[in-house]
């Protein structure tokens, strides 16, 4: 399959740490490739390479195959781009923002423009200099997806927005995958990741630390967590003496939770079977739990050398 | 020529106000001096001095809001994130700089050979012909002026470095010659800068001498915007 984002072992080093170092990603046509990290990991380096702003030290990216830092101008005919760092052109309105756009995009059809100004619900009339920063965010946003580019580099697309925005801009985003575009954000709020995400790499002092695919999360995981709360104490005691891999245990509960993968379900069931469960569920895994955990790995193995 | 028309378009809007000014004051000046002095007094008095400056101002001001400001502020993302190559952002931004300076000194001409005209000594043709001399030097100039702030606006992410070399260059030059007349410890100033080159005398005198000093002036300007242009279309942008 021809991948339509690559980076090939892409390094900028900008001493003491800081930059991205030997970064290996594919995104495949019609995916949602999300991006996450703390602050300083990269993601904005990353995505200012795929822009062309920025000429690789060492490795490559390319976009539709072609190079991102020698065809960034032909390349953005078919990006578009939601910056993480907003600063508007010196004209007065929203408005006249999305008309400047226009004019070097050669779009003449307002329909898309004005669809997108009403769904955020923008007040395009609005002096660019008198916007919060959420409206400025919008405004963003609506210039991001104006020119239906089959990409998207959304760097940190919704930061600002209060939750019914960040609500909408998802729906947009789901809509925008519907239609087939490829999608590449970065963001730190795992929750907006995994509601759109079809894979999430982390970042970590400009590393790629893992990439999770989404379907295997969210309560999907080949090994699930399940939790298990009993009403006495001496069930409790015998399910813990029994050969499960725990995760965690709370005495004051009577609480156990064990990870478990589908094939060993059924001894579970059996396990419980002459036991009084007060209840069981599943807890999913979130985006969060397995950054923290691949966070701390990472971390082990540094603290290691 | 790879001209960018809603880049020129916008770069015409942030700058005109500037543009205009200068030049209704220039005009202004050099109107009344046309109806006051006779040319040859008007070119020895004014030309050496202000006009020169008025470039200066223009140049550094301008120079630096046409990359280096637009770096810093980020707001360049918003050209650079449509299909524009950067090598057509350089040519759009020289393009309206020469142009209006060009446009800048015609008007000049045209404002003193007015006012002289309609002087009382009159104007006859040769004398027409010096004032749009003495102007197409003060373009060249200006030109010379415009790509050294415009190179170092190409170079610097930051305002502030390219009006503290940029500008500090330019205003160097306009103040070596003043400073040379302070005697003859520091003559020497005189040849230091490119305003020496835009000499007055030579041009009301009869000859054809002082053509190369201008095309010598024009062509710093021009290695100057191409030297510049190249190293933007080379380097980083942290946008």
């Amino acid at each position: 399959m021809n991948h339509v984002i690559e980076i090939d072992g892409l390094t900028k080093d900008y001493g003491e740490g800081r930059g991205v170092f030997d970064v290996n990603l594919t995104v495949e046509p019609g995916e949602i490739f999300g991006l996450v990290g703390i602050n300083g990991s990269g993601k904005t380096t990353t995505i200012r390479h795929l822009m062309g702003y920025l000429r690789p030290q060492k490795g490559t990216c390319s976009i539709e195959g072609r190079n991102c830092w020698k065809h960034a101008a032909e390349l953005k005919k078919h990006i578009g781009h939601v910056p993480g760092e907003i600063s508007f052109p010196d004209v007065r309105t929203g408005m006249d923002f999305f008309n400047l756009q226009a004019r070097y995009l050669g779009i003449r059809d307002k329909t898309r423009v004005n669809s997108l100004i009403d769904r955020f619900n923008l007040d395009a009339s609005a002096p660019l200099k008198r916007m919060s920063k959420g409206m400025k965010q919008k405004t963003a946003i609506v210039a991001g997806f104006m020119a239906d580019a089959p990409i998207l580099l959304l760097d940190e697309g919704t930061t600002g927005l209060d939750p019914l925005m960040q609500k909408v801009f998802t729906e947009l985003v789901q809509e925008e995958k519907a239609q087939g575009r490829t999608m590449f954000m970065s963001s730190h709020m795992f929750d907006e990741l995994e509601a759109t995400c079809d894979r999430v790499a982390f970042l970590k002092e400009g590393r790629i630390i893992d990439v999770v695919d989404m379907s295997l999360l969210g309560g999907n995981e080949p090994v699930k967590e399940y939790k298990v709360e009993f009403t006495s104490d001496e069930d409790y005691q015998t399910f813990l003496a029994q050969s499960f891999l725990v995760k965690r245990h709370r005495d004051d509960y009577k609480q156990v939770s064990v990870l478990l993968s589908d094939r060993d379900l059924n001894a579970l069931f059996a396990s419980l079977s002459g036991l009084d469960v007060r209840y069981i569920t599943q807890v999913p895994r979130t985006l969060e739990d397995q950054f923290k955990e691949k966070y701390q790995e990472s971390e082990g193995t540094n603290h290691a050398y | 020529m790879p001209i960018n028309s809603a880049l020129l378009r916008q770069t015409t809007r942030e700058n005109v106000t500037l543009w205009g000014v200068l030049t209704a004051v220039q005009c202004l000046l050099v109107g009344v001096i046309g109806m006051t002095a006779p040319i040859a007094a008007a070119g020895i008095a004014y030309y050496n001095m202000l006009p020169g400056i008025f470039m200066g101002v223009y140049a550094i001001t301008v120079g630096n809001k046409l990359i280096s400001s637009q770096v810093d502020r980020g707001t360049l993302a918003y050209v650079l994130s449509n299909p524009v190559k950067r090598s057509t952002v350089i040519v759009t931004q020289v393009v309206f700089f020469a142009g209006s300076l060009l446009a800048m000194c015609t008007l000049s001409a045209v404002a003193h050979s007015l006012g002289a005209y309609f002087s009382t000594f009159g104007a006859n043709s040769a004398e027409i012909q010096t004032i749009f001399k003495l102007n197409l030097g003060l373009f060249t100039l200006a030109l010379s002026f415009a790509g050294i702030v415009f190179a170092a606006s190409c170079l610097f992410n930051l305002s502030k470095y390219t009006i503290a070399v940029g500008g500090g260059i330019v205003c160097a030059f306009l103040l070596f010659p003043i400073m040379a007349m302070f005697g003859s410890k520091f003559a020497f100033l005189s040849n230091l800068t490119v305003v020496s080159l835009y000499k007055v005398g030579s041009i009301m005198a009869s000859g054809t001498g002082w053509a190369w000093d201008l095309v010598i002036l024009a062509a710093i300007g021009l290695v100057a915007f191409a030297a510049g242009g190249v190293a933007f279309v080379r380097r980083d942008l942290p946008l």
